[in-house]
């Protein structure tokens, strides 16, 4: 089989025209067609990459959902919502032709007449629209129904392809604990092979979180200061003012440690403790991002007292409007135990961060919104000018990942004037101020890399299991615990329980502001 | 892209001497409520004060995306008397986000008479330090460019499209590069023009299916629009260089390339259309290739015929025609053009 490295090296006239290679013509199969992702964010993306000319020319669209819907009603279906969330105007001569790519195929997931429909269907698709055999499922279901399509898949064998590759992304959550994914890694195990497995997680799409392996290996000044010698510790923060809207039921069997820890912000965590990988290949990445997971310190029993506060919010207000408490959101339970924040102190035992604590935050109904990571580096010795200084001096390098991508580095400065007075100043880069061009939605960059057999930005099997791993401690002892950590209220609106701050305030340390 | 919230380019009289001060004045004077944003340095080289009326407008637009200390050098050397003339001026126009003025200085300066020769300092004595140095020359390249000022530019850009005498002007610029063994990285606006039409080229024949029959092309014809002969001159080089054909014959618009197998390939422009390329085709024995760019259309039509009657089509962008489009887009790649080089090489020997 050619991979797409291949084809564009075969084809003389691709070379110079662009950095990354070009997929090869494909049909993208969504699963759970009619659900809120294929409107919001992956037609709209594929859309734009449409528009921006990356889609290979073939590329070809199947909805696969259990309502009655005809071709031409899935189409304008989505292209109300490709003009409602798409990044670019959609453009109708465009459009129409992206249209004709996109089929609706109804059929419920344990069907097997669908899946024989279906196979009949992608035949076709080959040979009418050149794509080759090359096929990409995309499951946008909930997880109970993964095993259902992927045993279908396998027994009418569409998980390989004689001309081509067949491949699979998965969308999270990925399994709700370690059995559950072991258990949902053995299935796909079963039906794809790990290399064509690609497990979503969309923060990694964005431009600032890929950013943070820039900063971090191609700029010489920050390498030698990132151990511990020089990092007094690390924040990661991602807060927002929304509740759980309509996702009371899903939010009530995650939580905030499930729906965003064990995934988004241990990434990210990755991202900032990894070692310096060996190349740039999806797996010489993810064998560094796996060891910094496994070299997490395990918190159990009674450490997670000490190191993690889980909280929920009780009624308060958001920008000047009163809001109700958790436990009276629409399907929630009202004597729920859910956590809506959650904060941690890892510690990552390995040479670089030994005794570098990393606190990690989420939380709903917090001020604002926002995702960042603040590096904090030692203070400089108190001696010459630190000597009078009261407040902390020290050096932070924050990485803003959404909104307002950007970098700020903050720094000491002598005010202007007779006396000696010195006052922290920013040093700050903002992508909106830098530079023009809007960076592409994070589903395009994700779409585009599995077309393209890349799997550098998503998770592995051993990544998930061995993040599941870590958090599954943590709710043991919240949930089998014979005596449980308290869950802390706080008011919508706040930075979240005093509890968090005291999690700092013993260490010396405080939360940053955002 | 963000709206153009203000745009004050009309320019502030200076004295030469005296620009850093008054830049610093002006930045002063909004007391913090605007953010100056510089990513690198621009020195447009033009001629005329029309051109620098209009090079002011595209400095507005192009630090919309690419946010740049912008240094316009207009010369009139036919003036009787040798004067140098300096204004200062901002573009400032709202963030991304809507939430914050990004403004951008510009410097521009009117060389009249004999002071041309001053160009190397002037741009020398106004860079924003450690930024990169774009030159984009809007006019003929002459023999006698000043080498130190050369050894500075990181990038050249100029529109190949524009020049009256392409072969002297091609000569002109392969040895300025050679005595200069400067970083310098060329770039032709006229190529960029062509980066979707190079895309959908290289898109036929992305399937091996396909590939298979780019051996067997026994003719090809490029139809293009008044005034955009170099245009497709460089389309047909780039063919040329990548696919290893030679020229055999050429007589006008009309070619005959051989192959590495000896084959020969009857190859013909053709000034028809309204499009920089309106049209591209190659035909071999058993299947044809054809894009189109049809006048209405916001695309390019891609047609693929093979044998057994199989017929594809597929649309793709059609690429940009604004010039300060073309900028942005060249600009936001980076690199040496390699394949650029081996294009001009195939252009040169069908001039």
């Amino acid at each position: 089989m050619a991979t797409p490295t291949e084809t564009n090296a075969a084809n003389p006239l691709r070379e110079g025209l662009i950095s990354r290679p070009k997929p090869q013509p494909c049909t993208v199969v969504i699963f759970g067609a009619s659900g809120d992702l294929t409107y919001r964010k992956l037609i709209p993306a594929l859309y734009n990459l449409a528009a921006d000319g990356d889609l290979p020319s073939a590329l070809t669209v199947v909805g696969f959902a259990r309502r009655e819907k005809t071709d031409e009603q899935f189409r304008q279906e989505l292209e109300e919502a490709a003009k409602k969330f798409s990044r670019q105007t959609v453009k109708d001569e465009l459009w129409k032709h992206f249209a004709d790519s996109v089929f609706y195929h109804r059929s419920e997931f344990g069907d097997d007449d669908g899946y024989k429909r279906l196979v009949e269907k992608l035949n076709k698709i080959d040979k009418e629209r050149g794509t080759q055999g090359n096929r990409l499922f995309y499951l946008s279901v909930a997880p109970s129904e993964f095993e259902g399509i992927l045993t279908k898949l396998y027994a009418f064998g569409l998980n390989k392809s004689a001309g081509g590759w067949a491949r699979v992304i998965v969308e999270k959550p990925f399994g709700t604990d370690l059995p559950s994914a072991q258990e949902l890694n053995q299935i796909v195990a079963r039906t794809f092979h790990e290399k064509d497995t690609f497990r979503i997680d969309h923060f990694l799409g964005k431009e600032t979180a890929q950013n943070i392996m820039v900063l971090r290996f191609a700029n010489a000044i920050f390498e030698p200061l990132w151990n511990n010698r020089y990092i007094d510790h690390v924040q990661i923060t991602a807060s927002e003012p929304l509740g759980v809207e309509a996702r009371g039921p899903y939010y009530e069997s995650s939580g905030a440690l499930r729906d965003m820890v064990q995934n988004h912000l241990l990434q990210l965590l990755c991202l900032v403790a990894m070692e310096p990988p060996t190349d740039l290949s999806a797996d010489s990445v993810r064998d560094e991002k796996v060891k910094v997971i496994r070299s997490l310190r395990p918190i159990v029993g009674e450490d997670v007292a000490k190191h993690v506060v889980r909280g929920q919010y009780s009624e308060g207000a958001i920008n000047g409007k009163n809001v109700i408490a958790y436990r009276k959101e629409d399907r929630v339970s009202p004597t729920s135990m859910t956590e809506t924040f959650v904060a941690l102190r890892i510690l990552v035992d390995n040479w670089r961060w030994a005794n570098v604590p990393f606190y990690v935050r989420v939380g709903k109904r917090l001020p604002k919104g926002g995702t960042e990571i603040a590096v904090q580096f030692k203070d400089a010795p108190s001696v010459l000018f630190n000597r009078e200084t009261l407040t902390s001096g020290a050096n932070v390098l924050v990485i803003r990942i959404q909104p307002d991508e950007g970098i700020s580095l903050r720094m000491q400065a002598k005010m202007p004037g007779g006396t000696l007075r010195i006052e922290p100043v920013k040093m700050d880069f903002h992508y909106g101020t830098s530079f023009g061009k809007a960076s592409p939605e994070a589903y395009e960059r994700l779409l585009l890399d599995a077309m393209s057999g890349d799997a550098t930005l998503f998770a592995r099997r051993d990544e998930v299991e061995n993040a599941w791993k870590f958090i599954d401690s943590i709710e043991d002892a919240w949930h089998k615990s014979p005596e449980p950590p308290i869950l802390a209220e706080y008011p919508a609106g706040s930075w979240g329980p005093q509890e968090a701050d005291e999690l700092l305030q013993r260490d010396g340390r405080s939360w940053r502001r955002l | 892209m963000p709206e153009t919230a203000a745009a004050f380019a009309q320019g502030i009289p200076v004295e030469i001497g005296k620009i850093d001060r008054e830049l610093k004045k002006l930045w002063d004077k909004d007391e913090g409520v605007t953010t100056r944003a510089s990513l690198l340095n621009l020195a447009i080289y033009c001629e005329g004060t029309e051109a620098m009326e209009h090079n002011t407008k595209l400095i507005s637009e192009i630090t919309q995306t690419h946010a740049c200390r912008s240094i316009l050098i207009a010369t009139k050397p036919d003036e009787p008397k040798s004067e140098v003339h300096a204004w200062i001026s901002a573009h400032c126009h709202l963030s991304r986000a809507g939430a914050k003025q990004i403004c951008c200085e510009q410097i521009t300066f009117l060389l009249e008479g004999r002071t041309c020769g001053l160009i190397p300092n002037i741009v020398f004595s106004h860079l924003d330090s450690d930024l990169p140095l774009y030159l984009w020359w809007q006019a003929d390249f002459s023999a006698s460019l000043d080498e130190q000022l050369w050894s500075w530019v990181d990038r050249l850009i100029f529109d190949s499209q524009a020049w009256s005498n392409p072969k002297e002007q091609f000569t002109a610029l392969r040895s300025s590069l050679a005595k200069t063994k400067s970083r310098l990285i060329l770039c032709d606006l006229n190529w960029t023009r062509l980066i979707d039409w190079r895309q959908a080229v290289a898109g036929l024949f992305d399937t091996a299916e396909c590939r298979t029959h780019l051996e067997h092309i026994e003719s090809g014809e490029i139809s293009y629009a008044p005034g955009h002969h170099s245009t497709a001159l460089l389309l047909t080089g780039w063919m040329m260089a990548q696919l290893g054909w030679r020229i055999g014959k050429a007589d006008k618009n009309q070619f005959t390339f051989v192959k590495q197998d000896g084959g020969e390939i009857s190859f013909e422009l053709r000034e028809e259309g309204t499009h920089a390329v309106d049209r591209l085709r190659l035909s071999g024995s058993s299947a044809s290739f054809q894009i189109v760019h049809e006048s209405g259309s916001a695309f390019l039509h891609e047609e693929i015929h093979l044998p057994g009657g199989q017929t594809y089509h597929y649309m793709v962008p059609p690429g940009k025609a604004e010039i300060v489009d073309l900028f942005n887009e060249e600009l936001m790649r980076g690199g040496k053009h390699k394949v650029y080089l081996r294009a001009l090489t195939a252009v040169e020997s069908l001039l």
